[in-house]
């Protein structure tokens, strides 16, 4: 990305979340973005994750401009090479363990027995296997996050973003998790991208991204 | 070039939804499962609309039935009629002129012959004037009538078991004896065997009377015909009005639903042999028919716009909170690459599901009522009707049918309201919903 500002509207106030950011992050790299609450991590991840538009300057995604792309274009560059790690889980409620992780390729158009098997594969990589039917009010928050890590790995993306994942666990599982994420990074060559405010997680990573209020201070 | 893009671009996103589909269902009805009482409310209330919708289109239906064989069989008017040209116009003014001949009675019968639908045509002449017991004087309409017809008529219409029209008394060798309607039997103190005179004038003017005796009582189709209605011998009516013709001829056919197909014909060959005639159909012949068919489908109509009203708002505030709830889950579906329309077809679906749901459910209620009414054979007076009869509701699969489709319909394009607002939300607003 090259020189990219976002701004918010917040009634008649215009908040500068991000003030020209640059940055390039390359394939297979294992990245925090961190800092305090408020120095944009989240809109840098957002707009990393094509689900939001910066006001100014160029984001490329695989050589793409993701500014060019349609929304039906970019529902499918999310669909095929991102995967999203939320805060809050994010799983379907309704659904089981495995219908969550299922789902990006049924989105896709893979036929069920493929979606189904590959599923069982990526819980039983996760140490889910005796969840597979559980809802997500039956999961423990970790247990939660590493199905929402399962869902995120299964359309096999070029990129993991995983915004304040472990913010919502205690440091013993979030440390977990972290681990998980470095191992899959390893052993799949997959760019993870987590945003934290939490120090302690830092020391396992490839590249620090610092920001505050908006700028990079250290990449 | 853009019908091409577009119509791959549609393939595209059905051969993808297609796989996708068992997960949409299961998303839409566990969650439909999830929110019980509020899915059971909306199902409830288009349950209610449908079931409304279906029992009355049973009634009116019922209704236009009873109407329809009434006309057509126990008024003996049958499906067409033919007149002299001119003579529903002019008829009254000169009779004479306007009246079918021997010959043209004679033509039109053998046109009939040639059509298969035809079951019987016979000559009727309807006559008015004053009917005195020796004391007392009034006024009489009367409809002449060929006696061996009637029971043609009423074998052909199940309303006999409905109304007391009592059993044909008339008959073709006693052209004297005629049928009295009950009051005006009653203001002249009749009764069946007494006599009375008849009075009217001719075709040519002059004054007439004939001697009759009361061979049966019955009721009028109508409260305001029951005082002056006679049904007399056709042969008592030309003689009364001294002639050898008839007003019409009525043509009697075997299916009410090929009315328009043998008028067609009857004008074609009308057309052909230079006869100057009219055919009418029983519809235009019956006002009360159109007006009441007219009244019920105004009603019907309004019925229909309160369950449309009811039913959209059920579906609206159902999905629009449904959607309220879940623009988290929006927002992640759309983050793991569910497109705008896959969002609307979510809701679509679950829309779809209450509505099915609701229709299934109406379906249960419709045969209650159905049965219910079968069962207890409540009795009523329609209007113009002199006596109760059973008050009944058709079973038409055609109604349960048309409202199934009109409702499903409504359910998924009202659905697409909130799905619409929901489907193009921000997807970061949409994941940081509260």
């Amino acid at each position: 990305m090259s020189r990219v500002t976002k701004d918010y509207r917040l009634g008649e106030t215009v908040v500068h979340a991000l003030k020209g950011i640059g940055l390039e992050i390359g394939v297979g790299e294992f990245v925090a973005v961190w800092g305090p609450s408020g120095s944009g991590k989240t809109t840098l991840m957002n707009l990393i994750g094509v689900i939001d538009e910066p006001t100014t300057g160029v984001l490329l995604f695989n050589g793409k401009e993701t500014s060019r792309l349609s929304d039906d274009e970019k529902s499918e560059l999310r669909n095929e090479s991102i995967g999203f790690i939320f805060q809050q889980f994010s799983l379907i409620p309704v659904l089981s363990a495995l219908e969550n992780v299922m789902l990006p390729l049924q989105i896709k158009g893979i036929p069920s027995a493929e979606v189904k098997r590959r599923s069982i594969q990526r819980l039983e990589q996760v140490g889910l296997t005796e969840f597979l039917k559980h809802r997500p009010d039956k999961l423990s928050g970790g247990q939660q996050q590493r199905v929402a890590i399962a869902r995120a790995l299964i359309p096999s993306p070029y990129l993991i973003i995983a915004d304040e994942p472990t913010a919502n666990l205690d440091s013993e599982t979030a440390t977990k998790i972290i681990d998980l994420m470095r191992s899959l990074n390893r052993k799949e060559g997959t760019t993870f991208i987590f945003s934290t405010h939490d120090e302690r997680l830092l020391g396992n990573v490839d590249r620090r991204i610092h920001l505050r209020d908006g700028r990079i201070l250290e990449s | 070039m853009w019908t091409d893009a577009y119509t791959y671009e549609m393939d595209a996103f059905w051969r993808v939804e297609k796989t996708a589909m068992v997960t949409w269902f299961k998303i839409a009805f566990r969650n439909l499962i999830k929110n019980k009482r509020r899915s059971f409310v909306t199902a409830l209330a288009i349950s209610l609309g449908y079931a409304a919708v279906n029992l009355f289109g049973g009634f009116t239906t019922y209704i236009y039935n009873g109407n329809r064989e009434a006309s057509i069989y126990l008024a003996f008017r049958g499906h067409l009629n033919v007149f002299k040209k001119g003579f529903l116009k002019e008829g009254q003014l000169d009779p004479r002129s306007y009246l079918l001949s021997a010959a043209d009675i004679e033509a039109v019968e053998d046109i009939c012959r040639e059509i298969p639908e035809t079951l019987l045509v016979t000559p009727q002449l309807n006559i008015s004037g004053l009917i005195s017991n020796g004391k007392v004087s009034t006024i009489f309409i009367g409809q002449g009538i060929v006696p061996s017809s009637i029971d043609v008529f009423l074998n052909r219409t199940t309303l006999i078991n409905l109304v007391d029209i009592g059993r044909n008394a008339l008959v073709d060798d006693k052209d004297y004896g005629v049928a009295v309607a009950y009051d005006l039997a009653h203001m002249l103190n009749l009764g069946v065997g007494s006599y009375a005179v008849a009075m009217s004038t001719t075709v040519d003017g002059q004054m007439n009377a004939l001697d009759m005796e009361v061979f049966q009582l019955f009721e009028a189709n109508s409260k305001q015909l029951n005082d002056k209605f006679m049904r007399v011998p056709f042969s008592f009516a030309q003689k009364l009005y001294d002639t050898k013709s008839a007003d019409r001829l009525v043509i009697l056919l075997n299916k009410a639903e090929r009315t328009e197909f043998v008028r067609a014909q009857l004008e074609r060959a009308f057309a052909q042999k230079g006869l100057k005639l009219d055919v009418k159909t029983w519809i235009e012949q019956s006002e009360w028919y159109r007006r009441v068919k007219e009244m019920f489908d105004v009603i019907f109509l309004f019925l229909f716009t309160i369950v449309f009203v009811i039913v959209v708002m059920s579906i609206i505030n159902t999905m629009s909170v449904a959607v309220l709830e879940r623009t988290r889950e929006i927002g992640t579906l759309r983050a793991l690459g569910l497109k705008r329309r896959g969002i609307m077809l979510l809701f679509a679906i679950e829309s779809s599901l209450l509505g099915f749901g609701g229709t299934l459910f109406g379906i249960f209620l419709s045969f209650l009522g159905w049965w219910w009414i079968d069962f207890f054979r409540p009795t009523w007076t329609p209007p113009g009707v002199v006596t109760r009869i059973p008050l009944k509701i058709e079973f038409v699969p055609e109604f349960f049918g048309i409202s199934f489709l009109i409702l499903m319909a409504l359910c998924i394009l009202t659905s697409m309201i909130p799905a619409r607002g929901a489907a193009h939300k921000n997807v970061v607003d949409a994941l940081g919903h509260v």
